[in-house]
């Protein structure tokens, strides 16, 4: 790693500069470990936290899982499994700046998380709801690099208009490393399991992802459709390449890509909706 | 065929889908894609949580909302860098079929 790279990823990952953690995450993961522990014990500890309990529903509820009814944490548990939920009370601070300062990026995330989850199904895969919190979450490299390097990512937004280019490559020009790898860094040291950490730092480097290949494909894929389709504002003025070996790894074809453009955008009209709804808020 | 918030729904306009209770994927159909609507049939989905409903044709023209003809300069633009990308050009031919048939919609409603 140069010297540039692992200062910045040390600016980056000061834990005491990074988005406050939720206070009940230690207990959480603590009664996670124990076996013996139940959805029940685990759904009270995080209801006692209202406004994460509230951020929690509202992502659960959100098209990204194509649940709708989801009124407690102990039902968010049993439907998105724990470590979906761990996942999100981890990554609500995260949400919460995006709805705030970026909706362009809450948008694109809330796409590529329900295109994904719509994509998993199709293909029959299994964990289809952790497949949708990593194209929720396989951004967050985005908003962290916005919080740590304010002056950065204004020249990185004008070096992607002058020279025409993707965001990862201004990103590498200017701060010496990109959103996926900061995204990357962030899941490991909040402990994301491989399967969210690897589509993370992989979505734009399927070949890179070892263990959980077919999951970064999946995102890699939702993303491109979502940059294809204008939804949202990820910051892309161009549409990524889409990477042979994701296609091949999903055993793609032209009538199941046909058949994903049709559906997704009538998904994205719930997205847009669910948008609305909470800017209404 | 257009998916409209219920909002939207007036009476008089053909379902293009079967409408389920809740928006629930599963479960008998409350109502047949066929089906006009009236001021009735659409407080009784609003009673039963439905959401959204597919009508027939693009009746609902929102503020803001951009022509085919923009959104289709729009694809060309962000597809402007990579279309040489085999994968690529396929996409772009996928998203241009998906608008040219949307395109064909709404010049239906204007004829009729």
């Amino acid at each position: 790693m140069t010297d540039k790279r692992s200062k910045l990823r040390k600016i980056i990952m000061d834990t005491r500069t990074l988005p406050t953690l939720p206070s009940v995450i230690n207990k959480l993961n603590s009664l996670s470990e124990n076996e013996k522990s139940s959805i029940q014990e685990m759904a009270k500890i995080v209801s006692s936290d209202q406004v994460l309990s509230a951020r929690i529903l509202r992502l659960a509820n959100s098209p990204s899982y194509g649940f709708y009814r989801v009124s407690t944490i102990s039902n968010a548990m049993i439907l998105l499994g724990v470590n979906v939920v761990k996942s999100l009370a981890l990554s609500s601070s995260i949400f919460a700046i995006m709805e705030k300062d970026s909706v362009g990026l809450w948008e694109h995330s809330l796409a590529v998380g329900t295109v994904a989850n719509l994509i998993a199904r199709k293909l029959g895969l299994p964990e289809c709801e952790e497949i949708a919190t990593a194209g929720l979450l396989h951004d967050i490299g985005k908003v962290i690099i916005s919080i740590k390097c304010r002056d950065a990512e204004k020249d990185i937004v004008r070096l992607v208009h002058e020279k025409r280019v993707y965001t990862m490559e201004a990103e590498r020009e200017i701060i010496d490393t990109d959103h996926a790898e900061v995204g990357g860094w962030l899941s490991k040291s909040w402990f994301l399991p491989d399967k969210l950490s690897e589509p993370i730092a992989f979505h734009h480097d399927v070949a890179g992802s070892e263990n959980h290949r077919i999951k970064t494909a999946v995102v890699h894929i939702a993303d491109v459709l979502i940059c294809a389709g204008g939804f949202g504002n990820s910051g892309e003025t161009f549409v990524p390449p889409v990477q042979k070996i994701a296609w091949d790894t999903l055993k793609l074809n032209e009538q199941i890509l046909a058949e994903l453009v049709n559906e997704a955008e009538d998904k994205l009209v719930e997205v847009k909706n669910f948008c609305l709804e909470m800017m209404g808020d | 065929m257009q998916k409209i918030p219920l909002l939207h729904a007036k009476a008089e306009m053909t379902l293009a889908k079967d409408v389920f209770r809740g928006n629930s994927p599963v479960g008998f159909p409350l109502c047949g894609k066929g089906t006009k609507l009236t001021e009735d049939l659409i407080a009784r989905f609003e009673g039963m949580d439905v959401k959204t409903v597919y009508v027939e044709g693009h009746p609902v023209w929102e503020e803001g909302e951009r022509s085919v003809n923009d959104l289709l300069h729009d694809l060309d633009c962000r597809f402007s860098k990579t279309l040489q990308n085999p994968l690529n050009a396929l996409l772009y031919d996928t998203y241009k079929a998906y608008l040219t048939n949307l395109m064909e919609d709404n010049s239906d409603r204007q004829a009729k």
